[in-house]
């Protein structure tokens, strides 16, 4: 039982059984407690993680994946349910439960009081189960399963409040937009298993691709289209559109969604299949570029925005950019290296960006909802917690020096420039990531910290929503922010520039290892990069200060001199919906049209049909409106088509 | 007659047949006391008896092969016990589902038909000749013309009713036509005849006739199957039906359609390995394109409807459309190198079954919360159903998930396994190439769209208020039918394998024979 896979499945059910819990509590007086069985199950199943990542590290990386179980059996198709611990999801499951845990201490405050509780909490519980399978399957067939489940979760959690057509608008927007990267996914994955013998372990799937390699364009496809899935559910450019607005759920499933589940998952889907991608070198340019392009719109994005989780939002699009740009590095340089640098980002942002989100939902929350910022202003002395804590966040998300994001943001650039003194042909596309990623992170200290002063700097502003009753939210809200604040602040320094336990680490993960066997990239030495660093701290001090500059006084929003055409064209988010409602929505109405004017034509042939024999013989009752003349016509036609179809193939 | 074995084959044939002579036995018991006295309740128990009576005989009558297949109109193999079963489980939940609609003036009519129905898909199954073939089909087609008139009370109703009728009938005169070249050309009515004779005529070089009597069959079959252009009368009968019966018109006609497609082609049954009509007889490029136009036009179609039924009915265009991948699968088994995964007959049946769960479920949620003041035709009869029936939304969630094909549930196990089929058929073909990828990419792509219209009834029933007050309905038989078909689908989601190996019986997949080079080149 307390081997690692009986560990894991313990973290597995917790949650599960917190979901049930609290389903059925909707149907006892006990609806006020519901969210005590999350917070309980996702705190115990943060401890069991953490013994978890302690029993792997003291077993070096050989922990052997799960008996499978047999689901059902096609021929060469096993399809097998197997889940296995390494350094990766060993990881992953310490975090999301850990943050999924003050996540939930949060929203029990938060959403005291909400005629949907223990729905809220039930769908939450199942929300992180579906996450915590995701990172142990070893098995496309477990893999997707839980796949489609978070996409089912965050589906019913942004569209919580479902009175509100925004809310259900935006829910069913993220569902679509994820499928459409899904559909990519899953061919994908059928093109990965006739590549790899039909096996579905993804340890024996990436063994048998290695040692009958195929040909490189077949490997670049399925790598890309496996991406297409993660560009999907992570939130990149083209399909980045559904994130900011499944801002509509409640600020906690917002927190969750985009530090600890769902967005991350895409990440992790690169990371775990980080053997494949290292063998497609263009299909890693591809991933570089996007991350590259989705890192510099979003943050152009955030910058003139006006609503703070919006804001936060579209930082999350540019991050998880940075985490897919130093992705994209894995092969030209070594693997286990590129995947560090990305999956530490997305481990240091889990907490900081948990905690801004939390923060800017306890500003909401003692706003009465109000979440514009130029709405409110000079909360520093109203919510002196809040105001620290969010400001904790924010320098670690500008990268200031010492505090965690610095130094996840220093090991990508790293990557980057790493990535552009080998061999490989896109060395120059790697330097222009570079120079992408240092406009990016100058980019984000700025519009960090013009949220920052616009919210609590200035002149005291309270929106009259909030009544008389503005004040610091109760301690199940703050002292989540505390504890986030933390590890904020220190995750960073700890884990990784000193000790190297995290590279470490992650680097013996067997996927990892195995990965690094097959490409002729270096190793990367870990040292403390003086350059990167010097140039890192110049962006982020010169984007806090040109945000001080401007901002520091609070008061009414506005732009920089000169630069208003800029902060529009940033608040109009670069037209981008618009340009998919004309490029994508528009031709489907258009196509739909068609079909109409198709069906009308029909129809008026129809009745053309239909008033002949009326004509001539009157004897068409009026039950017989002629449609079935027409049907028996098109019948008739079809045989008459296919007949001269096979008649032309044969005699060709 | 003097030789012992044809006699056999001949006196054998009502053992074959036991459980469809106790349906047909009990129908006509109560059709004929139905005018005495008609009670629901008893005529719904005594069919319900039949139907366990027919069970039991299916369960207990040994059957064996009969030693002459040239010579027998029926055959029991592995695809007719699967169908039998299909048929006569499918017959029992109808019984429970139809109970919302049936009412004192119809019952013995109603159920009596329903078991004649099934009789028939059942004798689909094991017919192994042409006029066993068709008599079966027609035994189905009959019934349902009563079925869809029987409770027809507007004009909508009888339009339905009517349309169905005479389409029906013209596709059985394109059918009968068919079959008369397969006849003329073999000079035998038996299948097995036919697919040898037709098979060795294929070897030396393509017959043109056969094959314009196989697309006059594919065109009738098509009528049933829904495929494009034979769809039309699909949303007009599904909207005007009554849902009970459309219930069971979306299920039996495509079940027994691919199985007397597939039986004609020679994909069940026979050795796979030499069929009529293979990957390079045109034929199955024909199938392609008919499976590729179904799922498209229906998918889009079905985007545009507000009425849920002519969702539905668009929708099972486009379910049609994926199971005919199934038979282009299956058309390439001859070429395949290797003991392929998958045979493509046994993904089709496994999709059969779970889109008879999923569609039958469905309309068995709509035809409950359906009521005469306030049926359920549009979209907006179902908002917020989540609230005011949370059982019946839950159960129907379920079904428009699985009709997604949404991981851990039935539809994911059936497209799944059509996928997979189409992506491990062999690709080094000359008339097909890499056709069978493609379609594969094609039906992904349907796939995904097909989420947005399915979605967004799951939206409406719960995202939305309900327009006007909901009404209780009573009849508890169709709930209960409703809730054990949406636990059916979770459970062959999540556990699949008594399914997948039901139909890998049903429909083999054989070793290929190395058919060498030499074998082809010798002419």
């Amino acid at each position: 039982m307390f081997e690692p896979i009986g560990l894991a499945l313990i973290v597995l059910l917790l949650p599960l059984s917190a979901c049930l819990l609290a389903a059925f509590s909707s149907l006892t007086p006990l609806k006020k407690l519901a969210h005590v069985p999350l917070i309980v199950a996702c705190g115990s199943a943060a401890v069991v993680a953490l013994l978890l990542l302690l029993k792997v590290l003291d077993s070096g990386a050989g922990v052997p994946p799960s008996k499978p179980i047999t689901w059902f059996a096609a021929g060469h198709l096993q399809a097998r349910f197997t889940i296995t611990v390494d350094a990766l999801s060993a990881i992953m499951l310490a975090m999301i439960t850990f943050v999924g845990t003050w996540i939930a201490v949060f929203a029990g405050g938060y959403m005291r009081g909400d005629k949907g509780f223990p729905r809220f909490f039930a769908v939450m519980g199942l929300f992180v189960f579906s996450m915590c399978g995701l990172v142990l399957a070893n098995n496309f067939f477990v893999l997707v399963a839980f796949w489609e489940g978070v996409g089912l979760c965050s589906y019913l959690l942004v569209g919580y409040y479902f009175e509100k057509p925004s809310a259900a608008a935006a829910a069913r927007k993220a569902f679509l937009y994820t499928r459409l990267g899904d559909t990519g996914f899953l061919l994908g994955i059928f093109l990965l298993w006739k590549l790899g013998g039909w096996h579905t372990d993804l340890n024996l799937l990436f063994d048998h691709i290695q040692r009958f390699q195929p040909d490189a364009w077949q490997l670049t496809l399925a790598c890309l289209l496996l991406f297409c899935g993660a560009v999907g559910k992570s939130a990149q450019f083209p399909l980045y559109v559904w994130l900011p607005d499944a801002m509509e759920g409640p600020t906690p499933v917002s927190a969750l969604i985009h530090a600890a589940t769902m967005v991350t998952a895409g990440v992790y889907l690169l990371a775990r299949c980080a053997p494949l991608f290292a063998m497609a070198p263009d299909a890693q340019i591809v991933v570089s570029w996007i991350g590259g392009i989705t890192a510099l719109l979003a943050a152009f994005i955030a910058l003139a925005q006006t609503d703070l989780k919006r804001i936060l939002a579209y930082s999350t699009v540019s991050q998880l950019g940075f985490m897919f740009m130093a992705l994209g590095t894995s092969g030209t340089i070594s693997p286990a290296f590129a995947v560090t640098a990305a999956m530490f980002h997305l481990f240091t942002h889990a907490f900081f960006k948990a905690l801004l989100f939390l923060a800017a939902g306890s500003v909401m929350h003692s706003m009465g909802g109000v979440i514009d910022v130029r709405q409110f202003g000079g909360l520093r002395k109203v919510m002196p917690t809040t105001h620290l804590t969010f400001l904790c966040g924010a320098l670690a998300l500008a990268g200031f020096p010492l505090l965690s994001g610095f130094w996840s943001k220093d090991l990508i650039l790293e990557s980057l420039l790493a990535a552009v003194d080998t061999e490989s042909h896109y060395t120059a596309g790697y330097f222009t990531l570079f120079l992408v990623a240092c406009v990016t992170a100058f980019l984000t200290a700025f519009y960090t910290f013009r949220a920052y002063f616009l919210t609590f700097w200035g002149p005291e502003k309270i929106p009259h929503e909030a009544g008389h009753h503005a004040h610091e939210s109760t301690r199940s809200m703050t002292i989540p922010l505390l504890i986030l604040a933390a590890g904020a602040l220190s995750v960073g320094i700890v884990l990784e520039p000193f000790t190297h336990w995290f590279s470490d680490f992650l680097g013996s993960a067997p996927s990892l290892m195995q990965a690094r066997g097959r490409t002729p990239a270096k190793d990367v030495a870990h040292h403390f990069n003086w350059i990167i660093a010097s140039v890192s701290v110049v962006l982020a001090l010169g984007g806090i200060g040109v945000a001080f500059a401007l901002y520091r006084n609070g008061g009414a929003e506005r732009a920089p001199a000169g630069m208003a055409k800029v902060f529009e064209l940033s608040r109009k988010k670069l037209y981008v919906d618009e340009i998919y409602g004309a490029a994508l929505v528009k031709p489907v109405e258009v196509l739909a049209f068609l079909a109409r004017v198709f069906d009308g034509f029909l129809d008026a042939l129809a009745r053309l049909i239909s008033t002949i024999p009326r004509f001539i013989g009157g004897w068409v009752r009026p039950i017989q409106n002629g449609l079935v003349q027409f049907y028996a016509l098109s019948m008739a036609l079809g045989v008459a088509v296919f007949l001269t179809f096979v008649v032309f193939r044969i005699t060709r | 007659m003097t030789d012992p074995l044809l006699q056999q084959t001949f006196t054998g044939v009502f053992r074959l047949v036991a459980p469809e002579i106790a349906l047909v036995g009990t129908a006509c018991v109560v059709f004929l006391f139905g005018c005495l006295t008609n009670r629901r309740w008893l005529w719904f128990v005594v069919s319900l008896l039949g139907v366990i009576l027919a069970a039991v005989l299916a369960g207990t009558v040994k059957t064996e092969m009969p030693p002459l297949l040239t010579a027998s109109a029926i055959i029991p193999d592995g695809a007719a016990t699967f169908v039998r079963w299909v048929a006569l489980i499918t017959v029992a939940v109808l019984l429970f589902v139809s109970w919302a609609e049936v009412d004192r003036s119809n019952a013995s009519e109603y159920y009596g038909c329903l078991l004649v129905a099934a009789a028939g898909v059942s004798l689909v199954g094991r017919a192994n000749d042409l006029i066993t073939l068709f008599l079966a089909l027609e035994l189905l087609s009959i019934p349902t013309y009563i079925l869809l008139y029987l409770p027809a009370r507007t004009r909508l109703h009888q339009e339905a009713a009517a349309k169905y009728f005479l389409l029906s009938v013209l596709s059985s005169a394109v059918m009968l036509f068919g079959f008369s070249y397969l006849y003329g050309l073999t000079g035998s009515t038996n299948l097995t005849v036919i697919t040898d004779a037709l098979t060795k005529a294929h070897a030396e070089s393509l017959n043109p006739m056969a094959l314009v009597g196989a697309v006059l069959v594919l065109a009738a079959i098509g009528f049933r199957i829904t495929a494009v252009p034979f769809h039309f009368y699909a949303p007009d009968v599904y909207e005007g039906g009554p849902a009970g019966v459309v219930a069971q018109l979306a299920f039996f006609p495509k079940l027994a359609g691919f199985v007397a497609l597939a039986r004609i082609l020679g994909l069940l049954g026979g050795d796979v390995r030499s069929i009529p009509f293979d990957a390079n007889t045109q034929l199955p490029l024909l199938i392609w394109i008919l499976a590729a136009l179904t799922m498209c036009i229906g998918n889009v179609l079905a985007l545009l409807q507000d009425n849920v039924r002519r969702m539905l009915a668009y929708s099972s265009v486009a379910h049609g459309g994926y199971m005919l991948m199934g038979i282009v699968i299956a058309s390439s088994l001859p070429d395949a190198t290797g003991q392929p995964g998958i045979g493509g007959m046994d993904a089709l049946l496994v999709y059969l079954v779970a889109y008879g769960m999923m569609t039958i479920g469905a309309f068995a949620v709509i035809l409950f919360l359906s009521t005469p003041e306030r049926p359920v035709d549009s979209l907006d009869d179902l908002a917020g159903a989540g609230q005011s029936h949370p059982i019946s939304a839950g159960a129907m969630t379920v079904f428009l998930f699985s009709l997604i094909g949404l991981p851990l549930t039935a539809g994911f196990a059936g497209k799944l396994l059509l996928f997979v089929g189409a992506f491990s058929a062999p690709t080094n073909t000359n008339a097909m190439r890499n056709l069978y990828q493609v379609m594969a990419v094609i039906a992904a792509i349907n796939a995904a769209v097909g989420a947005y219209y399915y979605l967004r009834v799951v939206g409406v029933m719960y995202f939305r208020t309900p327009l006007r007050p909901a009404t209780r309905s009573r009849a508890v038989p169709t709930f209960l039918a409703a809730v054990a078909l949406a636990g059916a689908t979770l459970f062959f989601g999540i556990y699949p394998a008594p399914i997948v190996n039901a139909a890998r019986k049903a429909a083999p997949v054989p070793a290929p024979v190395q058919k060498t080079t030499a074998d082809r080149n010798t002419k």
